[in-house]
């Protein structure tokens, strides 16, 4: 999959996606002259967001979940690898009118809606910029009534656009956040753990915008998260990421009703009642994942808990069983069904 | 209840401020069984984190504790002197704070960080001292090597281990946590969680646990207090509040989470958000976000009434109530 020199939407095959990264990788230098290490952030990764699709990133902290976002965002360039945007290799983007297309077409909104506005302005301020900037075809009038129409498809009352970001609640900043993102008319929304520094009784509330603005305004989201529950709430398709590398992906329902990579099965081991949890993990203390000078190997090997000779010296790729992608040497094999039927 | 190891009585706190006098935390009053294990639930600016620290006589101003007691062992917390609360301190009860990083010296080795808190203590040997550092380490599942690290030097999951082992160090009869977890990824949660559960059993004292995650409240504590804009909204063993939530709020918090199993259905959380402290209202606090609010809930403030076993600030479980839906099934038999 990975040697596929550059994606075509010949007749007949699948239609092109939306955003399609090949073998993306992003490394950190670390330390001085004399003690070089490199982080190895996010390893050959393949992804793909069709049209109207809402994709779950699903990982740990350390997992380049959020180094992803930032690559597909723009604000780092990979190591090596391709992003392909509308089948248009990103690294062929240079002028600054198309960078500012890109980002119009393809947002961010940040995890932090506390420090992702500016204080000294008005809600307002901000739409109408990026109204200016980025919707050429609108005069004054009209651009008012676009920010008033976004304000009120993320479900904020026009009269909150007056207000300055201290007067809002967390709940109310971020639905400025996707109000933001969608006055430039895009087409994808990178969203970056969007609900976790939320309160609980409003986290709802933007799960369902997100949702919303799949269905409504044909956004496609890249939904990134360590909270499988809200996962699998919104998202048609799952990628369980780490260590920098996608353990397992498919659609939400497969993936995590039947899990096939050990990680995932970790995971979902930890959110579940510990009377119906793995008995298999129950002993991983969740220490983070080595990403510093990896070398080969299965990258889980350390806390898997059916590793076995192969999985010290050979990375697994991705495979496909049945409707999922799995990264595992073991997964299917016997060796791990004894422990379900167990 | 004369067995109970703590009694919270009517706790007032207030933060004296220029503008306005802010109630944090208002007339509270729960106690504590010595073992059991207390889960205290709430968003964020509901006083949670307020009331704990009250309890456990670690205000700063503007914070003050303005009424109530705590009765801890016979004594009444709130009024013992600064002295008399050091000699209490980590060894008759001890706080976990949420961020291990903030509460532990940076420039100290955990190994002297524990030997600080044992010598302020106990006249101990270089060797006890050594002996017993190194035996809660390996209490919650650390190397003792790591008496040598210093807090950088390790994962968050294993600080938090740490700051636990250094709650533990005289085996105190009471252990306050707040937020403990929450800075911690899924699985090292629930490692974290399955190990106090483990000593808790294995040492036997109490927990009072604050969070805002009602997952780990659910899975953990014997029982619970759900609070909402400084008072207790309902309190109730865990299980009873999961299966029939009797406060419209506690309700709500149940219903906003999507879970990784089962039927997937549409989540309503709780529109609106919580109340200015500043200006509290004359009625219920959350009325104007409850679904099922009657007319009379704007201005008469509810109490606590005991419901089935729990205690529930609502006016629906008051006569009104009872009036409210008398009244409603009667219009809807007729159409």
């Amino acid at each position: 999959m990975t040697d596929q020199p550059e994606p075509t939407s010949a007749a007949g095959a699948e239609p092109q996606p939306l955003l399609q990264a090949t073998a993306l990788t992003k490394h950190f230098r670390l330390g001085g002259m004399f003690a070089k290490q490199t982080l190895h952030a996010v390893d050959n990764v393949d992804l793909e967001i069709r049209e109207r699709e809402i994709v779950a990133l699903v990982g740990e902290s350390g997992s380049g979940k959020s180094t992803i976002a930032r690559l597909l965002a723009r604000i780092y360039t990979p190591t090596s690898g391709d992003i392909y945007y509308r089948g248009r290799p990103l690294s062929r983007l240079r002028s600054r009118k198309d960078m500012n297309w890109y980002r119009g077409e393809v947002p961010m909104v940040f995890q932090d809606p506390f420090s992702a506005f500016n204080p000294v302005h008005r809600i307002s301020h901000g739409l109408m910029r990026n109204l200016a900037l980025h919707r050429h075809d609108l005069h004054g009038a009209e651009r008012r009534r676009e920010a008033e129409r976004v304000s009120e498809s993320v479900g904020l009352s026009t009269r909150l656009l007056s207000r300055f970001p201290h007067e809002m609640s967390g709940g109310e900043r971020q639905r400025v956040g996707f109000a933001q993102a969608l006055a430039m008319r895009p087409k994808l929304i990178l969203a970056d753990e969007p609900v976790s520094m939320l309160d609980v009784s409003i986290r709802a509330g933007i799960l369902n915008l997100m949702v919303e603005l799949r269905d409504r305004e044909d956004v496609s989201l890249l939904y990134i998260t360590h909270d499988l529950a809200s996962a699998r709430y919104v998202a048609d398709r799952v990628v369980v990421m780490y260590a920098g590398q996608i353990a397992e992906s498919g659609p939400t329902e497969t993936v995590l009703s039947d899990p096939k990579h050990p990680y995932t099965r970790l995971l979902l081991s930890a959110v579940v009642d510990p009377r119906d949890a793995d008995p298999e993990f129950a002993a991983d203390t969740g220490e983070p994942p080595r990403v510093i000078n990896p070398g080969e190997g299965c990258r889980f090997r350390w806390r898997c808990p059916f590793a076995v000779e192969i999985c010290d010296t050979v990375t697994p790729l991705p495979r496909t069983i049945g409707t999922s992608e799995v990264a595992c040497h073991l997964a299917g094999e016997p060796a791990m069904q004894v422990a379900d039927e167990a | 209840m004369p067995d109970a190891l703590l009694d919270v009585n009517g706790l007032t706190i207030e933060y004296l401020t220029d503008a306005a006098d802010v109630r944090a935390v208002e007339d509270v009053s729960f106690s504590v069984a010595p073992g059991e294990f207390l889960g205290i639930v709430g968003e964020s600016g509901c006083g949670k984190s307020t009331m704990l620290f009250g309890i456990a006589q670690l205000l700063s101003p503007p914070g003050e504790v303005v009424a109530g007691q705590v009765i801890f062992r016979g004594k009444d917390m709130v009024r013992l002197s600064d002295g008399e609360l050091r000699h209490m301190r980590w060894r008759d009860y001890s706080v976990v704070m949420q961020s291990a990083m903030n509460a532990l010296n940076p420039m100290k080795s955990i190994g002297a960080q524990f030997k600080d808190a044992l010598q302020a203590h106990e006249r101990m040997s270089k060797a006890q001292v050594t002996e017993r550092s190194a035996e809660v380490l390996e209490l919650v599942g650390i190397d003792k090597a790591h008496l040598g690290s210093y807090p950088h030097q390790l994962s968050g999951g294993m600080r938090q281990r740490a700051m636990i082992a250094m709650a533990l160090l005289f085996t105190p009869q009471l252990v306050m946590m707040d937020e403990p977890t929450s800075a911690l990824d899924v699985v090292a949660q629930r490692s974290l969680m399955m190990k106090i559960r483990e000593l808790q059993t294995q040492l036997g004292f109490a927990v009072i646990f604050v969070t805002h995650d009602m997952h780990v409240v659910r899975r953990y504590s014997d029982r619970m207090l759900v609070m909402y804009a400084g008072e207790i909204a309902e309190a109730a063993p865990t299980d009873q509040i999961f299966e029939h939530p009797q406060h419209p709020y506690s309700k709500g918090l149940i219903d906003a989470f999507p879970a990784v199993t089962g039927p997937r259905r549409t989540l309503v959380g709780i529109p609106g958000s919580p109340p200015d402290l500043a200006q509290p209202s004359n009625g219920c606090r959350f009325q104007p976000r409850c679904p099922v609010a009657l007319d009379i809930c704007a201005d008469h403030k509810p109490e606590l009434y005991d419901v089935d076993g729990a205690q529930v600030r609502c006016l629906l479980y008051t006569e009104a109530g009872e009036l409210a839906e008398a009244s409603q099934s009667g219009v809807a038999s007729d159409d």
